[in-house]
């Protein structure tokens, strides 16, 4: 199935919308409510679905600029998480016919793992960034509990990143092209 | 098969470029300053007054939980308040005194080049949506007068500092985060660290030499040192040292004195021009 280039622009669009939500509910909400110790990387979510569930030469394109509005809520930068989502975009190409999106358990296994890709990806280069490699495993400890959440809520959010992206739920990495 | 084949080569170029944008932008990246680009002020501008608005919601009903609704122990509170309130008021004359004393001496010793700070009250509207960092967001900007790397305390003690600033809104690096490094003396011992971010609402006293009698429950002050933070801000206190630690350094956990779980309001110090010296010599004249 290949998507015409409005539609990638009204699904984008939401999408985007979608995320800027998630990130001031994360920034503002949650914090507000007392929830401050772990935060929930919804940018993460979102382009992991992108990047397991969409094949198309843009999609690099949409993770930067995912990524740029991003940068607005977090010190992170659009860089390193570009950088993170394009390793796993490689991956997901690579490990194609092993990653089986089909049920709510194998989605949430199959995002775990490529958080922990992504958290290696970041957290690495800002401990190298930093001079200070003895930071990983505390940054891990505390990329954990959130991951796991966010692992949990992965079919709900993907269920309705399928429903914006017209994405068959049962498909895989190369599941749309557009 | 031909069109898939040039898709998957127009894919893999793609992905080079862009990963070659993002190296470029991690090489450039710094975490301690940051200047803003029009983009960023274009969203941020769009996206922090619902931060702010969602913020303050929370606050109303918190303030109409606790003002109406909460107020069984209120006379009970209020009698110790009235005994706090008159002891404090005591305390206030003799600091009163040792106020005017230290500036006659400092007119004495003409220690008076001290630079000017104009507070500029701010309220927190939000938190650094990634893990890693701990940043806060301010509903103040340019236009309030905020600048960069100016200084951010609280009654209770150091925030951190401007970062990035846009027209309304300035976010702040805080103690907390991995990549503010303080300054700091020891109130008792006047020895001097580098207090350093950890996670969990930590921080860490590093470059301490083992030789040194600091002691769990010493105070942390700002050493003045590196130009950003004024002298004598309160940082943290001390709970716990690791003495079996055999390097020529001691091994030092600090609690920041601010209590960031309840941050709401904020002082941002702006560092101004004028020199004290007329103003001290007016005040110890008086």
């Amino acid at each position: 199935m290949r998507l015409r280039l409005s539609q990638i622009l009204i699904s984008f669009s939401i999408t985007m919308f979608l995320m800027i939500g998630f990130e001031i509910v994360t920034s503002s909400l949650l914090p507000a409510l007392g929830w401050q110790q772990y935060r929930l990387t919804f940018n993460v979510l979102i382009i992991l679905f992108l990047a397991l569930k969409l094949d198309s030469p843009v999609v690099s394109w949409l993770i930067l600029i995912l990524q740029l509005v991003h940068s607005v809520f977090s010190i992170e930068g659009w860089a390193l998480g570009t950088l993170a989502a394009l390793i796993v975009v490689a991956s997901a190409n690579y490990l194609k016919d092993l990653l089986q999106l089909s049920s709510a358990f194998m989605t949430m296994v199959i995002v775990q793992f490529f958080q922990i890709v992504w958290f290696a990806t970041v957290s690495l280069i800002i401990c190298l960034k930093l001079s200070d490699l003895t930071k990983l495993s505390m940054l891990f400890w505390s990329f954990i509990p959130g991951s796991i959440l966010l692992s949990l809520m992965a079919p709900f959010v993907f269920w309705i990143l399928e429903t914006i992206w017209r994405v068959p739920s049962d498909s895989g990495p190369s599941g749309v092209e557009i | 098969m031909k069109i898939v084949q040039e898709s998957s080569k127009t894919k893999i170029v793609s992905n080079i470029i862009v990963a070659f944008i993002a190296m470029i932008g991690v090489s450039k990246k710094q975490f301690n300053l940051e200047e803003t680009s029009l983009f960023h002020q274009l969203v941020a501008e769009i996206v922090s007054p619902v931060q702010e608005s969602l913020t303050n919601s929370q606050k109303n009903i918190s303030t109409f939980w606790e003002n109406y609704l909460a107020i069984v122990n209120t006379s009970k509170e209020n009698a110790v308040l009235k005994r706090t309130v008159s002891r404090l008021e005591s305390d206030l004359i003799s600091l009163e005194e040792i106020r005017k004393e230290n500036l006659r001496l400092k007119k004495l010793l003409h220690f008076s080049d001290e630079e000017e700070h104009k507070p500029i009250m701010a309220q927190v509207v939000g938190w650094d949506s990634a893990n890693e960092f701990k940043v806060i967001r301010l509903n103040k900007g340019s236009k309030h007068g905020i600048k960069l790397m100016s200084p951010v305390i609280t009654d209770q003690g150091l925030v951190g500092y401007i970062f990035r600033v846009t027209e309304s809104y300035s976010d702040v690096l805080t103690i907390l985060d991995q990549n503010n490094r303080v300054d700091i003396v020891v109130e008792r011992t006047r020895t001097h660290g580098i207090v350093e971010g950890v996670l969990n609402y930590k921080c860490i006293l590093k470059y301490v030499m083992s030789r040194e009698s600091v002691e769990v429950g010493d105070k942390l002050i700002t050493a003045g040192v590196g130009g950003i933070y004024p002298k004598g801000i309160k940082v943290g206190m001390i709970t716990n040292i690791n003495r079996e630690n055999y390097g020529m350094t001691l091994s030092i956990e600090v609690n920041p004195s601010v209590d960031f779980d309840k941050l709401e309001e904020v002082l941002v110090l702006i560092p101004g021009t004028v020199n004290k010296t007329a103003s001290i010599e007016v005040e110890a004249s008086k």
